[in-house]
């Protein structure tokens, strides 16, 4: 069995199809954009093409790692003068494990904030999710909060806090608020009254989309119950009142709150002197933990870490009364692998090309 | 040793040639960056006439025969600006746009300002219209058509620049000429008269309040002083030689040029100066007064340096004129060639001394190559790549270096013939990419990190360099089977060079596109993004990976290895060329039309050549056998 592991056949073909995955992949984006073809060739486990299943990626960088791993079984790898390789090899396998990790767990959102302004709370790029807000106490606002996976079509949306259902009737990755020419009925509640929301083909880079959702709410007994609308980016929330709570219905990108808060203080950006050619953009923030602020600068290649976060100078916004930043935030377990993978994988190829070295530029004996 | 040497006579041989000021040393702004008149005018011809020099076509005909370099172009532009139409410098080849311009077809496609500016005034409508269309809707006409339209506007600007500073208005009375302080009949400026307003301002407000008829001769003076004053002012939109640094040594500030400065902007002291100075030089020039020019361009350059130190420096921008003059592209480009024809005639007559002199003009070529990169990154302060162009000429050196260690362990010829065509073939490449225009120009803000620069890019364009190299290598070893099968030894030998070569280009590809995930790790928090350039890096690296796997696993014999060697130049083109096709993701930096044609010529060529040799070995070796 092991014997079969190990072949380094195997991994000549797996390097073989991970090049087809990397060439068509790249090309790929081109129509698709760089999230939907990461998703289709690099981030999956099986590709289908028409009705045949090809292995992707992630499965194919699996077959990988483990064929790397046996080669550790290799009772001729032992030696002194293959001593480089081995160090390679492990450097290798730490690559990939770094690769997978980082696959697995790390998480990417945007913050945005307003010069002058907070923010504790890092947006997803792409999921969305629908927060009822219960607005009834003067003191503290209740949240639930529904995340992407469940605002499918048919779903009922339930909850203990909640004294009503709620049923997705749509969503749309990407839709257009239409005004309606006629009066849809007394069923259609707030901004479904006066629109529509129609599908829209999804546009290539995800934050072209606007999502949207149509949903109807029931079980309240009233006339509250009815068919109501939200997509990304509405100005007015969506009130409703049952039974004397008062709630409040969001459809944004999806939140995950820090335990600290970010104030920008200011933005700036400067061009190369008369060239519309940026040569540096920075933000100037506040870092507020615990009630304590720290005076710190962002900007491109210095980013802000802090808990278990990195983040980045992304892009801005220019306003006509202030200007708004836009960090990427990463959380990243795997990011260390990379650094002492490649450490390794240099001392080895180092200590083989040493070794090699006489050998591979000897010279020509002219006899 | 030789090699050493010769370097250390090109770096003392460096900027002791570096004489006085001359004009084209001046530096100007341009393009967010400080650099000597002579790259601004030769980037301003460029853009009109697609040349950098002007050959005798663009000139009159009592001039026929010679060359005019570029800066001396635009000296006499801009103190003759109505002898403008002398020169034949807008390049028109669309036999369309010459057609709606009303141009007669020149075989030289060149048309001088008159011609052009009368032909515009008919498409004025026209152009109106498409100048407010997207870049998608316009037709390549349409481009043309703008580019013409840009042209004759920039080429107007620049002729027109420094016309504040030229002797124009002649003082005909003698008080007012005394009041001046001059003589009667001398020629002032508007800068010098607007210098001296006050002495002129009382019969200016005299003659305001009365009649024309009652005006004194002095009034009427200055009042045709006045109006001449007006009529040169009609220049001022002519503001693109921006040659008058801030007052204050800042470098986010911005540089005016002199028509801005008469906008009654505020002047500095060390301004006024610099520009008093620049006056001098320019009238001096036109009274063809060689040590009062000489004397002016000698206190600017004093001024340059007591006053805008700080700023920019002096050496700096001789140097790179130095560097536009003595063209060390093209001497490394000659030394490289003429390597080669020795070297085939040391294969036809086989004397090792012509092998000897082909490897020392090899060396010669390295010198210069690798002393005009060096001061590219003295000019520019950065490291030697952060353009496509800057990429072309330090991969071509890295190749000719690899062959340079190759020969020198060697001996025998291979290294100089590997070098040598690798020197010629990215020399000619990088020549056209030279011909887009400024090849030293402002980095976009993420490119901006000396650190980053010099470590990540450099590494993975000497991975560049390094497969390229094992590719040529690859294409020997394909020869010298179909030359040669039966010498098994000498093959051998290349066998294991190739296996070496690429053992270090795996090295530089590997680490270099590891840095570049740590780069982008340390800037926007992803180690690998699928961006179409990190894809690009990656395929080499999975080729040389799988390279060397097959050979392992014996599933490649020598030939094969070879083979898989000249298809990774494949690769490598691609990923460093046609990754800019797609014009997605965060590299597609440097796009040039016409590319892809260029590239599928080479993956054909490279197919072609690849697996032909390798047949044809094969079929050597099988009778050889047989």
């Amino acid at each position: 069995m092991i014997r079969y592991l190990k072949d380094p056949r195997i991994f000549v073909f797996t390097i073989v199809w991970m090049m087809i995955l990397v060439f068509a992949g790249t090309i790929a984006q081109k129509d698709m954009g760089l999230f939907a073809a990461q998703n289709k060739f690099f981030s999956s486990w099986i590709i289908w093409l028409w009705y045949f299943p090809f292995p992707g990626g992630r499965l194919t960088m699996v077959i990988m790692t483990i064929n790397l791993l046996f080669f550790f079984f290799n009772k001729s790898i032992w030696k002194l003068n293959k001593l480089g390789i081995v160090i390679l090899h492990i450097g290798g396998i730490l690559l990939l494990a770094g690769g997978g990790l980082t696959a697995i767990y790390s998480t990417e959102g945007n913050m945005v904030i307003d010069e002058g302004a907070f923010s504790d709370f890092v947006e997803d790029y792409h999921n969305m999710e629908l927060t009822v807000i219960n607005t009834s106490h003067k003191k503290i606002d209740s949240y639930t909060v529904f995340d992407q996976p469940l605002l499918k079509q048919g779903t009922i949306l339930q909850h203990p806090h909640l004294n009503f259902k709620i049923e997705v009737l749509n969503f749309f990755k990407n839709c257009e608020p239409i005004r309606r020419d006629t009066d849809p009925g007394v069923h259609y509640k707030g901004m479904m009254k006066n629109f529509t929301l129609t599908e829209r083909p999804v546009e290539k880079e995800d934050n072209w989309n606007r999502p949207g959702i149509v949903f109807e709410i029931s079980g309240t007994a009233t006339t509250i119950d009815g068919v109501y609308g939200l997509f990304l980016g509405q100005n007015i929330p969506q009130s409703i009142t049952v039974k004397e709570l008062k709630y409040e219905l969001v459809f944004r990108r999806q939140r995950t709150y820090l335990p600290f808060s970010i104030e920008l203080i200011d933005f700036k950006k400067v061009l190369h002197p008369g060239t519309n050619m940026a040569k540096s953009y920075s933000s100037e923030v506040n870092l507020i933990e615990n009630g304590i602020g720290k005076k710190k600068l962002i900007q491109m290649n210095e980013p802000l870490r802090h808990g278990g976060y990195t983040f980045y100078q992304a892009s801005f916004m220019e306003g006509q009364l202030h200007e708004t930043t836009v960090l990427a935030a990463v959380k990243n377990y795997g990011r260390m692998f990379p650094y002492i993978s490649s450490i390794i994988m240099c001392i080895g190829l180092l200590f083989h090309l040493g070794i090699k070295l006489p050998d591979l530029f000897k010279k020509i004996n002219k006899s | 040793m030789k090699f050493t040497s010769t370097l250390m006579l090109f770096l003392s041989l460096s900027r002791f040639v570096l004489g006085g000021m001359e004009f084209g040393d001046i530096p100007v702004h341009e393009n967010g960056r400080i650099k000597p008149l002579d790259t601004f005018s030769r980037n301003q011809l460029l853009s009109l006439y697609e040349k950098r020099t002007l050959k005798s076509d663009a000139l009159p005909e009592d001039e026929a025969g010679k060359a005019v370099e570029a800066v001396d172009w635009l000296l006499h532009l801009t103190t003759n600006p109505d002898d403008n139409d002398r020169f034949h410098v807008f390049n028109i080849r669309n036999p369309q746009v010459v057609g709606s311009l009303g141009l007669e077809w020149r075989k030289n496609h060149l048309y001088n300002r008159m011609e052009v500016l009368s032909g515009i005034q008919h498409q004025i409508n026209y152009i109106a219209d498409i100048q407010g269309k997207s870049e998608e809707q316009l037709t390549e006409f349409d481009k043309q058509m703008l580019r013409i339209y840009g042209n004759i506007i920039r080429f107007q600007e620049l002729s027109y620049s420094f016309t504040c500073l030229l002797p124009l208005v002649t003082i005909e009375n003698e008080t007012i000429a005394k009041k001046l302080r001059v003589e009667k009949g001398t020629k002032l400026s508007y800068f010098q008269i607007v210098r001296n307003i006050d002495a002129i301002n009382e019969p200016l407000k005299a003659l305001l309040n009365k009649e024309e008829s009652q005006w004194s001769a002095e009034e009427k003076e200055v009042k045709r002083i006045v109006t001449q004053l007006n009529d040169i002012g009609q220049d001022n939109f002519a503001v693109s030689i921006k040659i008058v640094p801030p007052e204050n040594a800042d470098d986010e500030a911005e540089w005016l040029s002199p028509w801005e400065i008469m906008e009654s902007r505020e002047l500095g002291e060390r301004q006024e100066k610099l520009l008093v100075t620049l006056e001098n030089y320019l009238q001096a020039y036109l009274q063809n007064d060689k040590a009062k020019s000489t004397n002016a361009l000698t206190q600017y350059e004093q001024i340059l340096l007591s006053d805008f130190n700080q700023l920019l420096s002096v050496k700096n921008l001789k140097t790179e004129s130095w560097m536009n003059h003595t063209k060390l592209f093209y001497k490394s480009m000659a030394f490289y060639l003429l390597s080669f024809i020795l070297l085939s005639l040391s294969w036809v007559f086989k004397p090792e001394i012509l092998r000897k002199i082909s490897f020392s003009s090899l060396l010669i070529g390295v010198g210069f190559h690798a002393y005009a990169i060096y001061l590219r990154i003295i000019v520019m302060q950065r490291p030697p790549v952060s353009t496509l162009y800057e990429s072309v000429i330090f991969v071509s050196l890295i190749g000719v270096v690899s062959a340079v260690i190759l020969e020198y362990s060697r001996k025998d010829g291979i290294g100089v013939f590997a070098g040598s065509v690798c020197g010629i073939i990215l020399h000619f490449v990088g020549f056209g990419y030279a011909n887009d225009g400024d090849t030293l120009g402002m980095l976009v803000a993420v490119l901006n990190s000396n650190f980053w620069l010099a470590t990540h890019v450099t590494t993975i364009t000497i991975g560049y360099g390094t497969s390229l190299f094992a590719g040529l290598l690859g294409h020997i070893y394909l020869i010298q089977a179909i030359r040669s099968p039966e010498d098994k030894a000498h093959l051998k030998t290349i066998n294991s060079n190739m296996f070496g070569a690429t053992l270090f280009a795996l090295f530089f590809t590997l680490f270099g596109t590891i840095l570049g995930g740590i780069w982008a790790d340390q800037s926007w928090g992803r180690f690998w993004g699928w961006d179409p350039k990190e894809n690009g890096a990656l395929l080499i690296v999975m080729w040389q990976i799988m390279m060397l796997h097959m050979r392992l696993t014996g599933l490649v014999k020598p030939m094969g290895f070879a083979l898989g060697l000249v298809l990774n130049n494949i690769v490598v083109i691609l990923a460093w060329f046609g990754v800019n096709l797609l014009s997605v993701g965060l590299h597609s930096y440097g796009f040039a039309s016409g590319i892809a044609i260029n590239i599928a010529i080479f993956i054909a060529v490279e197919v072609f050549s690849g697996f032909g040799t390798y047949f044809w070995a094969s079929n050597r070796r099988l009778k050889l056998k047989s």
